[in-house]
């Protein structure tokens, strides 16, 4: 087909379309659409007990409020990485509170030892994490694909695991609003090892969520 | 882009035709072993990938970068399928003789990649279209559906009726065997 047909026959399908908002928007949109899922799942679960306490202590504060950030950046950050053309340094946005998180974590299991040796780091099974983390982020993981598809899918790994990371940090935000579990060697195991694994996961699956093909074909 | 993203087709095309020699030049300057069709084929998806994610200009910010961030990407993914295509083909100066018997050795005239290409060239422009498309470039029903502005029925019914045709003509002009 000559170039200059493929020309009239798209000009003749340029619809009007309504221009995508900025990925900050975009995450705030998302934001409001994640927020509500995920308070009615911890009210439906009930929330902990000791929470009202819990919202004193500075540790759960700045690991909650952490968490939280890396999913909110993580969500910039995938919503820009669909935008051609779109300034790369947002895409390291989250790497900040990231590195609160798990600094948190961190000092808070060298705590641990500095008070009671090694012996005080005990490591039990938690197999309720991984489900709990996927049953809140859930609702937030099915908005940021439907959200993502209408970009372009110019890195589909990176855009989807960025997109599993903001619903899996939302996912751990919430968990932690009914799971009293606040050890921080179990909190960086079970926890945040899920949400890497879920973001691994998102990642692959990348390809599947955003590809070309399906993009040109609902033109 | 912004008179686009409104539905205005002429400034549309306007733009179209303004972007294409740019992309062409761009193409020819990262890939310079391609040929001219193989070149437009590619400013070819460049021009269609834009055009399914025109929602993602932002009016407020400039063109350029935007354009080129798609180019740049569809560029790399054809680079890929190049790659993997190529990665199948076993390069052979000359294909050897398996079987003593003369009956595996005579030269089918379906083989005839002149007569073929000639029977191509004799097709009504549609359904010379539609085998282009659908079996010389290994486009997608829904990828050419879109290239080529028709439904995917009507792609089935033409490449149906140019395989048909094909296969009269080519039995026709030299029929099986020696």
């Amino acid at each position: 087909m000559e170039t200059d047909k493929l020309i009239q026959t798209l000009a003749a399908d340029a619809r009007p379309v309504r221009p995508l908002a900025s990925p900050f928007a975009r995450m705030a949109l998302w934001l409001a659409v994640a927020l509500p899922y995920i308070a009615l799942v911890v009210i439906v679960i009930s929330p902990r007990a000791d929470l009202l306490t819990k919202l004193t202590d500075a540790r759960f504060l700045i690991e909650q409020i952490a968490a939280l950030a890396t999913g909110i950046a993580a969500a910039v950050a995938a919503f820009a990485s669909t935008v051609p053309g779109y300034d790369r340094k947002v895409l390291l946005l989250q790497a900040l509170p990231l590195a609160v998180w798990l600094g948190s974590l961190g000092e808070g299991c060298l705590k641990t030892i500095w008070q009671f040796g090694l012996a005080g780091l005990s490591l039990q099974p938690d197999w309720f994490c991984l489900p709990a983390i996927m049953l809140v982020g859930a609702m937030p993981a099915a908005a940021m694909v439907i959200m993502l598809r209408r970009g372009a899918p110019l890195f589909p790994y990176l855009s989807a695991g960025f997109g599993a990371l903001a619903a899996a940090g939302l996912g751990n935000f919430g968990l932690r609003l009914f799971h009293p579990q606040d050890a921080s060697l179990m909190v960086l195991v079970w926890q945040v090892g899920s949400v890497f694994i879920l973001t691994m996961l998102g990642g692959c699956a990348g390809r599947t969520i955003l590809n070309w093909r399906s993009v040109i074909s609902a033109g | 882009m912004q008179a686009a993203q409104r539905g205005d087709g002429q400034a549309y095309v306007k733009l179209l035709k303004q972007i294409t020699p740019r992309l062409q030049m761009m193409v020819r300057s990262q890939r310079r072993f391609l040929d001219a069709a193989d070149i437009d084929d590619i400013v070819q998806e460049i021009l269609i990938s834009l055009h399914s994610v025109r929602a993602t200009y932002d009016p407020s910010r400039p063109f350029m970068p935007w354009l080129m961030a798609i180019a740049r990407n569809r560029l790399a993914d054809s680079g890929r399928r190049d790659a993997r295509r190529n990665a199948n083909v076993v390069v052979v100066d000359e294909l050897p003789v398996t079987f003593s018997e003369e009956e595996a050795n005579i030269v089918n005239t379906y083989g005839d990649p002149e007569a073929l290409h000639r029977a191509i060239n004799g097709l009504p422009p549609g359904q010379r279209e539609a085998v282009e498309m659908l079996k010389l470039r290994e486009m997608s029903l829904k990828d050419a559906a879109a290239a080529s502005g028709t439904s995917t029925g009507a792609l089935k019914v033409s490449v149906h009726r140019a395989m048909t045709t094909l296969r009269k003509v080519l039995t026709a002009g030299g029929g099986h065997g020696n």
